[in-house]
């Protein structure tokens, strides 16, 4: 499992709407959660370790990208 | 006053465009262009886009003048294309659509084609050829649908042009397809090649080693015929192949037999960008579309008749 820290929960729910939608690419062998209390968890399980490398891997430049995204086009506009 | 912004990367380009009641304030663009001899792969491709989208979308918003306070709807390509830059660049949108609290639209790449093309030449009810690297279709617009006429049985025109290019090494700057038709000016002997019309569709595997003659007639043959099917006055090309001047001149002359009138538009607008998808979306969202965050997951493959088209009658 991983947990990612953000400044507020607002910008943790954020960052896990924009990362929920897609499936992940392969159909077999992998399992992703993401949930959001306070900062983000991400937990995977899957059959082989080859497959979970991959998809953490994935996660995480998408995840980055996702943060960089907020650093130059945020802060979060106010309700 | 409705302002759309729209995020485009399905392919090896990478467009952001701001369009605004029909007006395009801005559409930057990047190509990531591979040596001779190579095509672009997902992975590499998806790199590319992921290291100058947020540059990109600086550039269109100031363009444009927009802060994006001023942007109404948040609009990107849900599909078709390739699965890791289509993610790459859904990210951003999802993200800046958050950031800003404006509505999501996933919009269908070949649609935005369409919209951009009828918005550019304000073409009535035409008949289309869509022809690009990924996509080879004639489209005609009825009750809510553009239904599929004819299309590739297997690859696309400008795939099989491109891997022509690929073959005999020539420069993918700015694009395979370009350096073609270039060359394809100088050549004046014409080689015999299978021709391969089934009805309403065409198939271009068998024929890797050549010329856009043969390809190109293929094209006009199936588009005269949906447009006999249509009783239809009117053809627009869209798509990336869409600029070759030859496929223009060549649909021309059968336009004139017919007394049909023929539209494209220039490589700012038939090749992929970022204010195409803006208009489709910018259509779309003026007829009340909207797409959840939970439902804006990207598809590699994903029809265009699939979309009900709200905005027309």
């Amino acid at each position: 499992s991983l947990e990612v820290p953000f400044p507020s929960s607002h910008e943790a729910t954020i960052a896990l709407r924009s990362l929920s939608p897609d499936r992940e690419p392969r159909k077999g062998g992998i399992s992703k959660v993401i949930t959001v209390s306070g900062s983000t968890l991400s937990r995977w399980s899957a059959d082989e370790a080859r497959i979970l490398r991959v998809s953490v891997n994935s996660f995480l430049d998408h995840l980055s990208l996702v943060m960089e995204t907020m650093d130059m086009f945020g802060p979060p506009v106010a309700m | 006053m409705t302002v759309v912004i729209g995020f485009e990367g399905s392919a090896n380009k990478i467009g952001i465009g701001i369009i605004r009641d029909g007006e395009v304030l801005s559409n930057p663009r990047r190509t990531y262009i591979t040596p001779p001899g190579q095509g672009f792969m997902p992975s590499d491709t998806a790199r590319h886009h992921r290291a100058v989208i947020l540059t990109v979308l600086k550039e269109a918003l100031e363009q444009a003048g927009l802060k994006p306070a001023d942007i109404d709807c948040v609009a990107y390509t849900k599909g078709p294309g390739m699965g890791a830059p289509l993610v790459t660049v859904a990210l951003v949108a999802r993200t800046v659509a958050q950031l800003w609290r404006k509505p999501l639209l996933g919009v269908n790449h070949c649609i935005g084609h369409i919209e951009m093309g009828r918005l550019i030449t304000k073409a009535n009810n035409p008949t289309v050829l869509y022809v690009s690297g990924g996509n080879t279709q004639v489209i005609a617009y009825s009750e809510r649908r553009y239904r599929i006429f004819g299309e590739t049985i297997d690859i696309a025109v400008g795939n099989c042009l491109d891997r022509f290019a690929r073959v005999i090494k020539i420069s993918n700057d700015p694009s395979p397809g370009y350096n073609i038709e270039q060359m394809a000016k100088k050549g004046s002997q014409y080689v015999e090649l299978p021709y391969t019309v089934k009805g309403m569709d065409v198939s271009f595997s068998g024929i890797l080693s050549y010329i856009e003659e043969t390809l190109f007639s293929m094209l006009v043959e199936i588009t005269e015929r949906a447009m006999a099917h249509c009783g239809s006055q009117e053809v627009l090309i869209v798509g990336g192949v869409g600029c070759n001047l030859r496929l223009q001149e060549m649909m021309g002359v059968m336009c004139k037999e017919r007394g049909a009138k023929l539209f494209a538009t220039d490589e700012r607008f038939c090749i992929d960008n970022g204010a195409m998808i803006a208009q489709a979306g910018w259509e779309m969202f003026r007829s009340g579309q909207v797409t959840e965050l939970e439902d804006s997951w990207i598809t590699q493959r994903y029809r265009t008749d699939e979309v009900e088209v709200t905005w027309r009658d």
